[in-house]
Parts: C-alpha cells; sequence; structure tokens
C-alpha cells in the first residue's frame, strides 16, 4: 500500500519506528519482569492469607484426630453451623461477627460435647471404620438438616466493612480476608499455648500419647475426650464465623471444608496437631499458584487438595511434616 | 541338602538391627527351635522366612531355591507355613472354615470345596478340635486358638513349618499335649522350626537349638551343650534362666512321650 | 448338633431360598405389569434397580476389607465413555455401555494396585480424592462438555419396560456373581483379607490378586450401570455422574441391609430408595437426612443391618453370640 514515492519518508519512518519498538521491547521486559514479580507477589499474599481460616479448620480436626483417634466427618458441618450462627446474629440482632465468635465457640462446644456423649462415646472401642461411618452419618444428617431448614440458597450478612480493602505498597488486600488471617492465625497460635503450657492441654497430649498410660497417671480419660471433641467443634464453629464475615454461609460449605481439612491433616500426617500450620500453607499456596499460573486456573483449584491427598497418601503416607 | 538355609540375613529396622548376620539351616525332618531373649529377633526371622518381611542383605533358599524375594503365598505354595504368637484366627468363620483356608489355598494342589473341607475335617482330628469344628471362633480359648494356628498352618501341607510360640501360655498338661502334636507333626515328615520361651519343651523337643541375642546368633547346637555355654546364660542373666526353667519345668521332661491324650 | 437336626437345617434353609427367589422374582416382573397403567411405578423400580446393582457391587468390593468412596468414580466413568462412544463413534448404546463398564474395570485394576497399601480409613479418604479428581477434571475438559455435561442417545429408543428389562438383568448378572463368590473359594479369600491380610498371604492367599479382582468386578457393574443412568436420562454431567450421594448410597444400603452377603445390600437398597422416595414427596430438597440417620442409627444399634434383626427374630430360641460389627472383628 505505501507507494514507491514515499519510500523515503516510509524507511526513515520505519527506522523510526523500529527504534520505537526496540525502545518499547525494553520497556516491556521490565514491565513484564515487574509484573510477573507482582503476580508472584500477589499469589502468595492470596495463598499465604487463605491458610489462616484452613489453619483454623484443620487444627480441630486434628485434635479430634490426635487425641481421641477419631477422624470426623463432620467437623465441616460444624463450621457450617457456625456459619448460620453468624449470619443469624448479624441479621437478627446486629451482632458482629467479630463479637458472637464466643457465643459460635460455646454453642459448638455444647453441641460437640452433647454428639459426643450420644453417640461417638459408643463407637470409641469399635473398628474405626464404624467411627468414620458414625460421624458421616452425622455428617449428612446436619448438612440436609440445614437444607431442609434454611433452604439451600446461600447466606450473606452485609457487614459494613466486608466490601474494603487495604492497600499495603503495591498490592491491595480485601480487609475481612487481612482480619480473617490475622484472627485465626491468633487462635490457632493461642490454641498451641494451651496444648503446650495448661494442665488440661498437658492431660490432653498424654491422652494423644498413651490412652492407658495417662489413665493410670488418673487422667479421666472420658473427660478429656469430651473436651477435646467439644474444642474441636467449637474451634469450627469459630471458624464459621469467620466464613459469616468473609463470605457465605450455605448448607454446602461443610464437605469441602472437611474435605479440605482432611487434606490438610493428611499432609501433616494424622493426628500431627503441631503441622497443621505449615500444611495448611502448602495448600493455601498450591491452589493460589494454580489460580494465578494455570488457564481456567479457578476451575482446576477445586481439585488441588484431592491431588494433594492423593500424591501424599501415595507416596509419603506419614505425612510431610513429622 | 538342607531345606531352609538363611545365609547371612541382616534386618534393620530404621536405626535398629533386629537380625545380624544371622545363617542357620534345618534340615528335612529335624526339629529346630531358635531361643533367645525377648527383643533378640526371632519373630523378625519367623518374618523374614515367611516373606513378610524383606531381609536388607542376605538370601534365603527353600529346599534348593533362592526365596530371598518370593511373596508370601508363593513361599506357602512352595511349602513354608507358620503360625503367629499372637493368635491371629480369621474371625467370622467357624473353626473349620479356618483351617480350609489352607487346605484351599495354602498349596498347589487344586482342591474342590468338598475335598477341602473333607481334607480340613481330617486335620482337626488330628489337632482335637473336631468338637469344636463348627464353632465360630470368637470365644475360643488360648489353648484352642493355639491348636487352631498349627491346624491352620499344617492344611497347608507344609514341608517346614514354624511355630511361634505355641506352648506359651499353657498350662502343664496343654503344654505336653503340644509337644506331643509337635512331635506327631515331625513324625509325619514336617520339618519343625520353632521359637519357644517354654524350655522344658524346647530341650524335649529339638534335635538342634540356636540362640540368639541383640539379633546375632551367638550359640548353636544340642540343648544341653548350648544350655551350658557361659556367653548363653549370661544373655539370659536377668531373663528366666535357661537352667534354671529347665529344671522347674523339668517335671515334664520324662512323661513328655505320653502327652498323646487328645 | 446331631446329623438329624443338621439335615433338617439345611433343608429349611433351601425351602428359605426357594422362597426368596419366588418373591424376588414376583418383585421383578410386577414393575412391568403395574407399570402398563402407572408409568411412575416402573420409573421408580428402574431407579430401586439402579440403587441395588450399586449396592450389591459395592459390597462384593468391601469383603476384601476395601471400605471405598469411588464407586461414583467409576459409575461417571462408565457413563462419560459410553455417551463419548456413541456420540462420537457412533457405537451402538448397548455396546457402549459394555465399554463404559470395561473403561471402569480398567480404572478401578490402576485404582486398586495404587491404592494396596492403604488401609482402612486411609483407603477411604484416598478413593473419595480419585473420584473427585476425576469430577473436576471432566468438569475442566471441552470434549466432556464442561460442567453443562453432555446430552445422550436414549436407550433401546427410549421404551421404558425394555429399559426395565435391561437393568433388570444387570441386577440379575450382579445377584448371581455375588451369590457365586459367596458358595465358592474366593469367599474364603476375601473374608481372610478382610480380616488379616498378613495372614491371609502367609495361608497362600495371593492377596494383591483377589483385592484387584474384587475392585475390577466392583467397578464393572458401578461402569455399565453409570452407563445405563445416562442413556435413560439423556443427559450427563460432571455433578450428578460423579456425585457423592452415589457412592454414599451405595455404602449406606449394604450397612443398613447387612454387609457381605447377597440379600442385605438388595434389601438395604429397596428399603432406602424406597423411603427415600416417601420423604421426597413430603419434603421437597434435604431428603437425603434420612441417610444420615439410618446411617448413624445403623452403627450405634444395628452394627449386622436388617439380616442381623432378622437373624437375631430368628435364633431367639438358641442365642448365638454375635458374630462381628459392621466392619470385622475386634481390632
Amino acid at each position: 500500500m505505501a507507494g514507491r514515492d514515499l519510500g523515503r519518508e516510509a524507511r526513515v519512518s520505519r527506522t523510526v519506528q523500529s527504534l520505537d519498538a526496540v525502545r518499547l521491547t525494553v520497556s516491556d521486559a521490565t514491565r513484564d519482569r515487574e509484573a510477573a514479580i507482582e503476580t508472584f507477589v500477589q499469589m502468595l499474599i492470596f495463598g499465604i492469607l487463605r491458610s489462616g481460616l484452613y489453619s483454623l479448620t484443620s487444627v480441630g480436626l486434628a485434635l479430634s484426630v490426635g487425641v481421641i483417634g477419631i477422624i470426623n466427618f463432620a467437623h465441616g458441618e460444624f463450621l457450617m453451623l457456625g456459619a448460620y450462627l453468624g449470619y443469624w446474629l448479624f441479621v437478627s440482632y446486629g451482632i458482629d461477627p467479630l463479637a458472637a465468635i464466643p457465643i459460635a465457640a460455646i454453642a459448638l462446644f455444647a453441641l460437640g460435647g452433647a454428639l459426643y456423649r450420644l453417640g461417638i462415646q459408643r463407637v470409641l472401642r469399635a473398628p474405626e471404620l464404624n467411627q468414620m461411618l458414625l460421624t458421616f452419618g452425622i455428617s449428612i444428617f446436619l448438612q440436609n438438616l440445614a437444607i431442609i431448614l434454611w433452604t439451600g440458597d446461600p447466606r450473606t450478612a452485609a457487614i459494613s466493612y466486608k466490601a474494603r480493602a487495604v492497600t499495603l505498597g503495591a498490592f491491595t488486600v480485601g480487609f475481612p480476608q487481612l482480619l480473617v488471617f490475622a484472627l485465626a492465625m491468633a487462635l490457632t497460635l493461642s490454641l498451641y499455648a494451651v496444648l503446650g503450657r495448661s494442665r488440661i492441654g498437658k492431660a490432653m497430649r498424654a491422652v494423644a500419647q498413651n490412652r492407658l498410660g495417662a489413665s493410670l497417671l488418673g487422667i479421666d480419660v472420658d473427660r478429656i475426650y469430651l473436651l477435646a471433641f467439644g474444642l474441636s467443634a467449637a474451634l469450627a464453629g469459630t471458624a464459621g464465623m469467620m466464613i459469616a464475615l468473609q463470605l457465605s454461609a450455605s448448607p454446602f460449605i461443610g464437605l469441602l471444608y472437611t474435605l479440605k481439612a482432611f487434606s490438610i491433616i493428611v499432609i501433616a500426617g494424622l493426628g500431627n496437631i503441631n503441622g497443621v500450620i505449615s500444611a495448611s500453607l502448602v495448600l493455601g499456596l498450591s491452589e493460589a499458584f494454580v489460580e494465578f499460573y494455570v488457564p481456567q486456573g479457578g476451575g482446576w483449584s477445586e481439585g488441588v487438595f484431592f491431588v494433594l491427598i492423593l500424591a501424599v497418601l501415595l507416596v509419603r503416607p506419614r505425612g510431610l511434616f513429622r | 541338602m538342607s531345606l531352609l538355609t538363611l545365609d547371612a540375613l541382616t534386618k534393620a529396622f530404621g536405626g535398629l538391627v533386629a537380625v545380624s548376620d544371622l545363617s542357620f539351616n534345618v534340615q528335612p525332618g529335624e526339629i529346630f527351635a531358635l531361643i533367645g531373649p525377648n527383643g533378640a529377633g526371632k519373630s523378625t526371622t519367623f518374618n523374614l522366612i515367611s516373606g513378610l518381611a524383606a531381609p536388607d542383605r542376605g538370601r534365603i533358599f527353600f529346599d534348593g531355591a533362592d526365596i530371598t524375594a518370593a511373596k508370601p503365598h508363593d513361599r506357602a505354595h512352595l511349602g513354608v507355613g507358620r503360625t503367629f504368637q499372637l493368635m491371629q484366627p480369621f474371625h467370622n468363620m467357624t473353626v473349620l472354615e479356618n483351617i480350609m483356608v489352607g487346605e484351599l489355598f495354602g498349596h498347589a494342589l487344586s482342591k474342590s470345596m468338598d475335598e477341602a473341607r473333607r481334607d480340613a475335617e481330617a486335620i482337626c482330628d488330628l489337632a482335637g478340635l473336631s468338637l469344636l469344628a463348627a464353632r465360630d471362633v470368637t470365644g475360643l480359648g488360648v489353648a484352642d486358638l493355639k491348636r487352631l494356628e498349627v491346624a491352620r498352618a499344617l492344611a497347608t501341607h507344609p514341608r517346614l513349618l514354624l511355630l511361634d510360640e505355641v506352648m506359651a501360655g499353657l498350662t502343664p498338661i496343654e503344654a505336653r499335649q503340644a509337644v506331643g502334636l509337635i512331635r506327631r507333626i515331625r513324625d509325619g515328615g514336617i520339618a519343625v522350626l520353632l521359637i519357644d520361651h517354654v524350655m522344658s519343651g524346647v530341650r524335649d523337643l529339638a534335635d538342634r537349638v540356636g540362640v540368639l541375642n541383640f539379633g546375632r546368633k551367638i550359640a548353636e547346637g544340642r540343648f544341653e551343650d548350648v544350655a551350658r555355654d557361659p556367653g548363653v546364660v549370661e544373655a539370659y542373666l536377668g531373663e528366666e534362666g535357661v537352667g534354671a526353667d529347665a529344671t522347674t519345668g523339668g517335671g515334664i521332661s520324662g512323661d513328655a512321650t505320653v502327652g498323646d491324650r487328645a | 448338633m446331631s446329623a438329624g437336626r443338621a439335615e433338617r437345617s439345611v433343608r429349611g434353609r433351601g425351602g428359605a431360598r426357594a422362597a426368596i427367589l419366588v418373591v424376588l422374582l414376583i418383585a421383578a416382573v410386577l414393575p412391568l405389569w403395574v407399570g402398563r397403567t402407572q408409568p411412575y411405578f416402573l420409573q421408580l423400580s428402574l431407579n430401586i434397580l439402579i440403587f441395588a446393582v450399586l449396592a450389591v457391587s459395592w459390597d462384593i468390593l468391601a469383603r476384601t476389607g476395601q471400605l471405598s468412596l469411588a464407586h461414583a468414580a467409576f459409575y461417571g466413568l462408565g457413563g462419560y465413555t459410553s455417551v463419548l462412544l456413541v456420540t462420537r463413534a457412533g457405537v451402538p448404546v448397548l455396546i457402549g455401555m459394555l465399554a463404559g463398564g470395561v473403561v471402569a474395570v480398567i480404572a478401578a485394576a490402576a485404582l486398586g494396585v495404587l491404592t494396596l497399601r492403604l488401609r482402612g480409613i486411609y483407603f477411604a479418604i484416598g478413593t473419595l480424592a480419585f473420584s473427585e479428581t476425576l469430577r473436576v477434571i471432566t468438569k475442566q475438559l471441552q470434549f466432556t462438555g464442561g460442567s453443562s455435561g453432555l446430552v445422550a442417545p436414549p436407550l433401546l429408543g427410549g421404551a421404558l419396560p425394555s429399559q426395565y428389562l435391561v437393568i433388570l438383568s444387570i441386577l440379575g448378572l450382579v445377584l448371581l456373581v455375588s451369590w457365586q463368590i459367596n458358595r465358592s473359594r474366593w469367599h474364603f479369600a476375601f473374608t481372610a483379607i478382610r480380616t488379616n491380610e498378613e495372614v491371609a498371604a502367609v495361608m497362600g492367599i495371593d492377596v494383591i490378586r483377589f483385592k484387584v479382582l474384587a475392585f475390577a468386578i466392583s467397578a464393572f457393574f458401578a461402569g455399565i450401570t453409570g452407563a445405563f443412568y445416562a442413556h435413560v436420562f439423556l443427559f450427563i454431567n460432571p455433578f450428578e455422574a460423579y456425585s457423592l450421594a452415589v457412592s454414599v448410597g451405595a455404602l449406606v444400603a449394604p450397612i443398613l441391609g447387612g454387609l457381605y452377603s447377597t440379600i442385605g445390600p438388595l434389601l438395604g437398597a429397596v428399603a432406602l430408595r424406597a423411603g427415600e422416595e416417601v420423604l421426597r414427596s413430603t419434603i421437597r430438597s434435604g431428603y437425603l437426612i434420612i441417610y444420615g440417620l439410618i446411617l448413624s442409627v445403623v452403627i450405634l444399634y444395628l452394627p449386622r443391618g436388617l439380616l442381623g434383626v432378622w437373624a437375631g427374630l430368628v435364633a431367639r430360641r438358641a442365642p448365638r453370640p454375635a458374630r462381628e460389627g459392621a466392619w470385622g472383628g475386634p481390632r
């Protein structure tokens, strides 16, 4: 299209263009690199923030596995109930989920204790698959009870600070995410402190290590089990309150969190309470990585925890962190 | 030729060496006893021979063939049978059905269900379990469970039978019956390798004895010679001494041959 | 027990067996007859039979001590295989269903080998992970129709009575296989492996072979049934095909009816699906609550299921110690 008479001009302009192009490539490269680093850091932040809630959810499950030896399939349902409690308290009484955390903890502790007395206690000496099937039954029951009571539609509490964002240098982070991360980590770490220091905590660890030995030391093993199961449920309820704060309540979230918590305690090694935070980071970062770097990563990331479970079980069934 | 030959077997679990450079052999038709303090590596040796554990080093030969890498069920088919110290009957099965498992799967002959049932009944008689044949194994006493362990292993038609503490925990009368049973098994042409802490039984039965301590063989030979070995005596200090047990339990030795009451 | 009594009890058992067979045959044909005027009844019966095949085939695997949460994986794989073969390669539907079963067998053999070392709870979690991973993959791929799924061509032109006969035949086959296994030497191998794998191996049983074999048989019926489902309901999507409800249903029915038997899973499946149907008409959603309730109650109070209750009633005159809980002897 460029005419012969325009030859010289065209050549000149082409030179200019190519110079521009060079300049452009240089700045593109720097910009690309900057963007790449930015994406990477963003991914790290996403993954780390997510691991907070994962830790709090899984540490309860690890507690019931570690101390009682029960793999509780209904763990996520405790979380789901906590989320609904948060939603209703906010909608009906205007109670902020942050303030409602102790209420959720107490309510779920009571529910956990009751379920222990009514069911779990009876299968402690049964084959472990009976225990699993019982908690599976409780899980299905609670999930469908929630569907019947509150329908399958998600409920979102319109909390004032839900959409607020915090800017950290070049990065923007949702305020609720940051808050939940800080709270969840603080709670998980304080649980570690309780287990490490307090008398009850020491008794729990003693029971976890050796049922018979602990009972010979005069520890009331049944009471410790009751406390551990109640505490486990309370932790899940607290995590549920944070779901209400950050996301929505729905009958179907329970199973998802149960399964994610499973993958975390499998990664940590069944019953290894201390490995939970590291394992949560592994899951949170793996999911974030897939979301950021794999095409259609949002869909694929749903499968990350299953792949992790399979991989760990097949390669190193004792877990990565012990 | 030896029926079973262990050639410099070593097995460690983590940092703990359970069996170290262990060699011995069992001749056809022989009763060989493996003794030693608790934790000396006797059960690990049984697991290595039956294929439930793989040695880190060394080889195992059975009837001239190298079976070091063979699967447990292949070893069973070749003629290696064993019992378990902690009785492991198949729950949800009757006594007869437990024995039938051996008749059905324990050897290369393929028997029909009827043949297996008939042959299992014969073994029930031999082991003195006929009256219990139709009983569910849940609720059987220790002596009957031990007899069932032996009967079930016999049903695999072994050429070598590994007996893991079949006399421990029995009353003197029951132990005498066990001695009689083991002798009948050997007289039927089956070589026996046994582990036991009941020294009177070992003395009455064993043609040869090997002594293990901390995974190593420290002595081998006739019971009388081994029991006098200073190294063996030292190994047993703190445990029930070989000699002491042999004398206190000595009442059995005189009339062990009478122990055929069925 | 005297010889005379033994003989009488054998004859009695044979009579009971014949009676059961007659009842089953009538129950099997009845829907066809009633269904001429009430297609809903035929449809419901067809659903029950699908469920029964899943329950019986799951139980066959459970007899080796492998509690699988992956039954939906084979169900879904069978369905997708068949639908893809029929729509893309023009394969006849019945052949497609068969191929679905075969692909499920191949997947099961692979999974079986991978999970050989996993026991109990680890096995359950591992199989669940396998099933859910398949769902995510199917949802993400293009040729499987992503999350909206695929339209499936009808089986036998969509004639409900013929379709009923097909699933009835599949059920008949799986019942026959299950019954044969329980009266053959395999029964001894499966039970021994379930009780103690190491002892079973030392007794001469090729543990790996039987575990993988059980997996393959179980998966074949799940696969072919998944394909049947797709071609009867004319669509398939990742959520229904790999639904946890399929795996859970396949497990709850045998536990309710009585594990490790042929009649137990069948009984459990019929009772559960019928109960579910009644509930479904009263509450529209959340009717699965009955699964949860039944599972909890059975585990707590009836560890041997409905068959155990029946045996308990029959044996009241001559009480016998309970043979086992739902999952084998003491730990």
